[in-house]
């Protein structure tokens, strides 16, 4: 007996090898195939490569043929498609019930799922349906080869720790997997892939959920950005943005924010970094203003060089950088502005040594 | 007809002021005070908003140790109905499979319910899991990261903040929701509310009561284990001071690196 008024328990299964191949989702807008899908594709393939087994992408939307060959293009082995005028848009019912199926039928080992706001919303009803383990938010993927154990890591505590979270017992073992952390494979030319997309009609139980509006966004992407310049309450103002704006198109960069500025309406919050926002690693991070609560470090910690601007010397962002300027910023950033400026008008020769750098 | 409304609440250890005991890497509880999740205190309002206009009746449900008493009896003193700590130690350790299905549980045996509320995730498993795998279980529809949620003769209406946009929908009820960290600003409890609150007193349901067996929920019940632990080994930074004056260099400095570049990429 498993079940307590229509609730079912975590049963494990009677019989681990029957479950194969590694599936990731690949999420969409209006049927194209978004950067966190492409991640999930490169992640899973290695998986896939080192069990010898096979990357299973799937894949829901309305006209999703074109979408198959480009997973395929980037290493996808199997596309498992549905295809309905309904599902060009995400909606819950739908996808949860279309890919619970797809899970019971073709019974994966591994199934990875982007930890972007529909992926979230989509992976724990997938894991409750198919009464697996899921592990949220994960920045470290990898199998065990004799096993075929999903290790799972994520971070815990605030950042400050790493855990391994393994699924011994109930399948598929599924994750959540952080955006902006996996990179994004290279297409391979000559890939062949299989692509199986069938068309289905969604019961009408399933469609209640009205989608009123979609306003778009003009998302900057944090991600692929080489350059961050951060703002943070220490800005004062909605103006101050304009002085980050300004550094960062000097910069030919990126402007990036807290979560509080972000709540105050000062900046829209596609440009919100850490744990609720992106997650950035360029080759320059400027925080301006910004004190470093451990939220906002998750998202940037990784970022090659770091400067920060902050009147409090002992703000949490120091130690995190290296660079740190103890000014208010709306003394600083001007002159740092202005010295830019001067440098890219007549840039002095290049040191021996520092040539090494390849230029980009 | 009333409509009754459920709203998840967890309490969390203070994220402000976590202590991690440097011998077994866990979390030192003894030292780390715990409040309400903050984003739980949004669902809560957002309940409230809607009892403000409508005739609805609110009851909290939280799965967790006796100490949670607190969380419940402040959510009491903001204006909520009814409170319910599922609390048995046999619910310790649960990861977010049997975590959902002891709440679901707990609102199947509470009966009736058109909206349950939800934060969008915890400050301490930051998982954003807990609230779909409930509507899972109830077989429910759900809308998550919702800011501006909205009731009006059986629909709730709410904006989705997604990465690159805002939807919005709207959803017959019984829905699911799960409110935005900061989408709305909590009411205080006033202290008449709260000697109230303390004299009403809260629910207390185990195992039993919520109708599970022992090895359903919980560690036990938890598909999931943590194997190892290990710190997170954090680059040295050289925090190098800069002042105003030797900003100049500094740029030049960043030049030679090639952290800063003069030719657009
Ligand atoms: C569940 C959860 C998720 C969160 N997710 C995120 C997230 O994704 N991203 C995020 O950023 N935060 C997030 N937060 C919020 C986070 O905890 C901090 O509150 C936030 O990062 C602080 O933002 P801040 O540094 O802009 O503001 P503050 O902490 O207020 O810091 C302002 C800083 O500016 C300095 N300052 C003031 N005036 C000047 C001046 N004139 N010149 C120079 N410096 C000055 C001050 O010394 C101070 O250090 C989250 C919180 C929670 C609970
Ligand atoms: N133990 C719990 N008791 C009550 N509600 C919870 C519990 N755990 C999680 N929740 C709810 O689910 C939301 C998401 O939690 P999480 O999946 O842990 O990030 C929280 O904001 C709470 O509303």
């Amino acid at each position: 007996m498993n079940k307590v008024a229509g609730i079912k328990f975590a049963a494990p299964v009677a019989d681990l090898n029957e479950y194969k191949n590694v599936f990731v989702f690949l999420e969409t807008r209006e049927d194209k195939l978004m950067r966190p899908a492409l991640e999930m594709i490169g992640v899973g393939k290695r998986m896939a490569e080192k069990v010898n087994e096979k990357l299973v992408c799937v894949l829901l939307g309305g006209d999703i043929k074109d979408q198959a060959k480009e997973a395929v293009s980037y290493g996808c082995d199997i596309v498992l498609g549905a295809e309905s005028p309904v599902l060009s848009t995400y909606r819950t019912l739908p996808y949860s019930h279309i890919i619970a199926d797809f899970v019971r039928q073709e019974k994966p080992n591994i199934f990875l799922i982007p930890a972007t706001r529909n992926g979230r919303d989509l992976a724990s009803r997938i894991a409750v349906s198919c009464q697996a383990g899921v592990t949220a938010d994960c920045t470290e993927l990898d199998i065990e080869q004799d096993t075929r154990i999903l290790s799972a890591n994520r971070p815990t505590y605030g950042e400050s720790m790493l855990a391994e979270i393994l699924c011994r017992k109930h399948r598929p073992q599924m994750a959540t997997a952080r955006p902006g952390i996996f990179p994004v494979p290279e297409k391979i030319k000559a890939h062949k892939g299989e692509i199986r997309i069938k068309e289905v009609t969604v019961d009408k139980s399933m469609l209640k959920k009205e989608v009123l509006e979609f306003r778009k966004k003009e998302v900057v992407d944090l991600t692929a950005a080489k350059v961050v310049v951060s703002g943070g309450m220490g800005l004062g103002k909605p103006q101050g943005f304009k002085l980050i704006g300004d550094l960062a198109s000097e910069l030919d960069g990126v402007v990036g924010a807290t979560r509080p500025a972000v709540d105050m309406g000062w900046i829209t919050r596609d440009h919100q970094v850490g744990q609720t926002g992106q997650t950035v690693r360029p080759r320059l991070y400027l925080a301006v203003g910004i004190s470093g609560k451990i939220q906002h470090i998750m998202g940037m910690k990784n970022s090659e060089t770091i400067i920060s601007v902050n009147t409090d010397p002992n703000a949490e962002i120091t130690k995190y950088s290296d660079y740190v300027i103890t000014e208010d910023l709306y003394k600083a950033v001007p002159v740092l502005l202005e010295e830019i400026k001067k440098l890219k008008k007549s840039p002095p020769p290049l040191a021996q040594e520092a040539s090494s750098t390849p230029a980009q | 007809m009333t409509l009754e409304i459920i709203v998840l609440v967890k309490q969390v250890p203070d994220s402000q002021e976590v202590v991690i005991d440097p011998v077994t890497m866990n979390l030192n509880r003894s030292l780390t005070r715990n409040v309400t999740n903050r984003a739980d205190e949004n669902a809560l309002e957002a309940a409230l908003q809607i009892k403000d206009r409508t005739d609805a009746h609110v009851t909290v449900v939280s799965m967790g140790p006796p100490q949670a008493e607190t969380t419940m009896i402040e959510c009491l003193a903001r204006g909520a109905d009814r409170a319910i700590l599922a609390s048995d130690r046999f619910f310790g350790g649960a990861d977010t499979y049997p975590t959902g299905l002891t709440l679901a549980a707990t609102i199947k045996a509470i009966g009736k319910f058109d909206i349950i509320f939800a934060g969008e995730e915890t400050s301490d498993s930051s998982t954003g899991h807990v609230g779909p795998g409930v509507a899972e279980f109830l077989d429910i529809d759900q809308i998550t990261y919702a800011s501006k949620v909205e009731y009006e003769d059986g629909f709730v209406t709410a904006e989705r903040e997604l990465e690159d946009g805002t939807e919005v929908v709207k959803v017959p009820t019984p829905v699911l929701v799960t409110v935005l960290l900061n989408s709305n600003v909590p009411r205080r409890q006033t202290l008449r509310r709260k000697i109230d609150a303390i004299r009403q007193g809260f629910e207390s349901w185990d195992h039993d009561k919520v109708g599970l067996q022992p090895e359903w929920v919980g560690v036990r019940g938890s598909p999931t284990i943590v194997r190892k632990m290990r710190p997170i080994k954090e680059k040295e930074r050289a925090a190098k001071k800069v002042d105003i004056a030797g900003i100049p260099d500094l740029v030049k400095e960043l030049y030679q690196k090639g952290v800063i570049k003069v030719e657009s990429e």
